[in-house]
């Protein structure tokens, strides 16, 4: 076989090489192999939530979702991933639920830590607004004054007390009903406020 | 008016080869309409291929005892007949049965029509137009089909078939009162030549790889992206269009057959190899992959084809293990590649579901209307489990404030990708599998020893 004939057979399969190497070099180089879906980030790593809404719906909100981030590390689990399992129909177990009140009194802490939690007058003044009590009693809890409630009340207390006493399971179980959901949580602000400032005020 | 009745016959041959293919772009409309799964629908793909690689032996030997241009008129005219079947097929069970008939009267019209093609041209010519016509199917297949269920239906495909095939069988007739009705004698009396094992098993390992580029890729583009199928039609045409360039540049370069196939194969590896690397959803970058493999494409089928039918005899009989060979390859990649992507599909749903959790609870929407999206987008992921679920209905029927819009607008796009990423990775390992049975192909061409070596 001449020179010039080994030359040509060589040409075909040396392009096709060349072609090959080219394409398979600029689509490495731009990402190819690495076009997967976003990877839930490590839920042990802890960060306090953002949230647009305002007030207690705000509030309620960050602490949901940077408490689903603690839960979940408890678990060994993504925030996704508990997400995705609270959503899911059936009961819920013990170490779910507990795992999630220990979740969500972590996100306190750090919500508290990151100054992102509302001085007590303006949380107990919305959720007194939003309450189902008599109008006299609405009438007297808001003659008490900003500067009493944030002297006797703090904000992470009230929270604390009220995931202490919120019925977990229920809540979960609301998650589709938003009414019932802002009247559970509503009602739990409501009872921590007032047992608090009872407690305080009957004290002092 | 033989050049008509060639022309009419070698259309047949495109037709009958392009069916291989042709409903792929279809699979989803039909599987949406018909009320089926992924897994059932892909047997309107293979029930055809498998049919026509097992009867097309057969038929074969049918035309050694009878009259060619009858057996192929007949075999037309069940291929037009059921193809008709087809388009008003009105269960997912009637349709297979019908494309199982439409393979054996396309296994009798593609053998029948070579042989009447080398009586009526030359024995040269006959074959080149056979392979030619063969080639310009399966290769235009797949974007004709796309094309024509965006623009009509899926019904559509097979109507269009039944007036071509039934020219077509006056066509052969008309070769039968040329030219007498001895060709079965003298096929009989003629020398029988050994099959060409290498270019078969190369055929059949590339045509299972080049499945994985035609079925998995439309399937990519239309359920995967959500492209329609005249987009997904438009985009696979650089296949053919990059298959018209093989002949030109083997002109130019001269390197011979064997390089030429060999060189065909590492194309068609490297760009499926492409095509399982996609750095994103955005259709530029699947040319140059598409444009490996319908160079490989053009490089491999129709050399391949020859080298197998060159010079042997009775032609009918290498032609047929030739479309055998094709046929049970396509088979034999949707036989692969199907339980792979089906599982990868499932496989993919978790991490997917969890990008979409992450990016809904990071959303910069109201609580109650992201709970309200995860209810929508819960109900269509349970609805469409199995597939890529489409998450506009989710949206559809949100009613958000107008200063929301344009975050939920954003975040149906940000889900959208995601889906995007992980349906392109669902298909990763069916492609990277094509790419080796390419490569199979390459080494089943790599010769064993020199021919008059010591």
């Amino acid at each position: 076989m001449s020179t010039v004939t080994r030359l040509r057979a060589a040409a075909l399969p040396a392009l096709s090489v060349v072609l090959v190497s080219g394409v398979l070099a600029v689509q490495l180089a731009n990402g190819g192999g690495h076009f997967v879906p976003l990877r839930p980030a490590n839920s042990c790593v802890i960060r306090s939530a953002d949230s647009v809404a305002t007030g207690i719906d705000g509030l309620t909100e960050e602490l949901v979702v940077t408490g689903l981030n603690a839960a979940a590390c408890q678990l060994g689990v993504s925030r996704e991933a508990f997400a995705l399992q609270l959503t899911q129909p059936g009961p819920r177990t013990d170490a779910q639920i507990n795992a999630l009140r220990a979740g969500l009194l972590i996100a306190v802490d750090t919500l508290k830590a990151d100054g992102k939690l509302p001085k007590a007058s303006k949380l107990a003044r919305e959720v007194i607004d939003l309450s189902n009590l008599s109008g006299f009693r609405k009438a007297a809890l808001r003659a008490v004054p900003d500067a009493l409630i944030d002297k006797t009340l703090t904000t992470d207390d009230v929270l604390r007390h009220t995931i202490n006493d919120l019925d977990l399971r229920a809540l979960l179980g609301n998650l589709g009903n938003r009414h019932d959901l802002n009247a559970q949580v509503n009602a739990a602000v409501m009872k921590a406020v007032l047992e608090s400032l009872g407690n305080d005020l009957h004290c002092c | 008016m033989r050049r008509v009745a060639a022309a009419l016959l070698a259309l047949t041959v495109g037709c009958v080869l392009a069916d291989s293919a042709v409903v792929t772009l279809a699979l989803p409309e039909i599987l949406v309409r018909l009320h089926t799964t992924v897994g059932q629908v892909a047997w309107v793909l293979i029930a055809f291929n498998l049919v026509l690689a097992v009867i097309v032996r057969p038929a074969a030997w049918f035309y050694k005892k009878h009259d060619a241009a009858v057996l192929c008129a007949v075999g037309i005219a069940v291929f037009a007949g059921a193809s008709a079947l087809c388009a008003v097929a009105g269960s997912l069970d009637v349709l297979i049965i019908a494309r199982s008939v439409q393979a054996v009267g396309g296994a009798f019209a593609v053998i029948g029509s070579l042989q009447l093609l080398v009586e009526e041209l030359t024995e040269r010519r006959g074959t080149a137009w056979w392979i030619a016509a063969g080639v310009f199917g399966t290769a235009i297949g797949p974007m004709a089909g796309g094309l024509l269920t965006d623009a009509f239906s899926w019904r559509s495909i097979f109507v269009v078939q039944v007036p071509i095939a039934v020219l077509a069988v006056p066509a052969a007739l008309a070769t039968r009162r040329r030219s007498g009705h001895s060709r079965a004698e003298a096929a009989v009396d003629t020398e029988k030549h050994r099959v060409r094992i290498r270019p078969n098993i190369a055929l059949a390992l590339l045509s299972a790889a080049l499945s994985a580029a035609l079925f998995l890729f439309v399937l990519l583009l239309v359920d995967g992206w959500r492209r329609s199928p005249a987009v997904a039609a438009v985009t696979v045409s650089v296949i053919p269009l990059a298959a018209l360039l093989a002949r030109p540049l083997d002109r130019t370069l001269r390197s011979g057959p064997l390089a030429q196939t060999m060189s065909g194969c590492l194309l068609i590896a490297g760009g499926l190899t492409g095509l399982a690397l996609l750095p994103s959803a955005a259709l530029a970058w699947t040319i140059a992959p598409q444009a490996l493999v319908g160079l490989g494409l053009g490089l491999t089928l129709d050399p391949l084809t020859l080298q197998a039918m060159d010079g042997r005899l009775p032609h009918f009989l290498h032609g047929g293990w030739t479309i055998a060979a094709r046929h049970a390859g396509v088979v034999l990649g949707l036989a692969i590649l199907t339980p792979v992507f089906t599982a990868d599909l499932r496989s993919a749903q978790p991490p997917a579901e969890n990008a979409i959790t992450a990016l809904v609870l990071n959303a910069p929407l109201e609580p109650q209307d992201k709970i309200a999206i995860a209810r929508g987008l819960a109900d269509r992921l349970k609805q469409d489990s199995g597939r890529v679920p489409d998450l506009h209905p989710a949206f559809a029927q949100l009613h958000v404030s107008a200063v929301e819009q344009p975050a939920a607008a954003q975040l149906e796009r940000d889900l959208d990708r995601q889906l995007e990423r992980a349906a392109t990775h669902a298909f990763r390992n069916a492609f990277l599998i094509g790419a080796a049975l390419a490569l199979a192909a390459l080494l089943a061409l790599i010769p064993l020893r020199r021919r008059g070596g010591v």
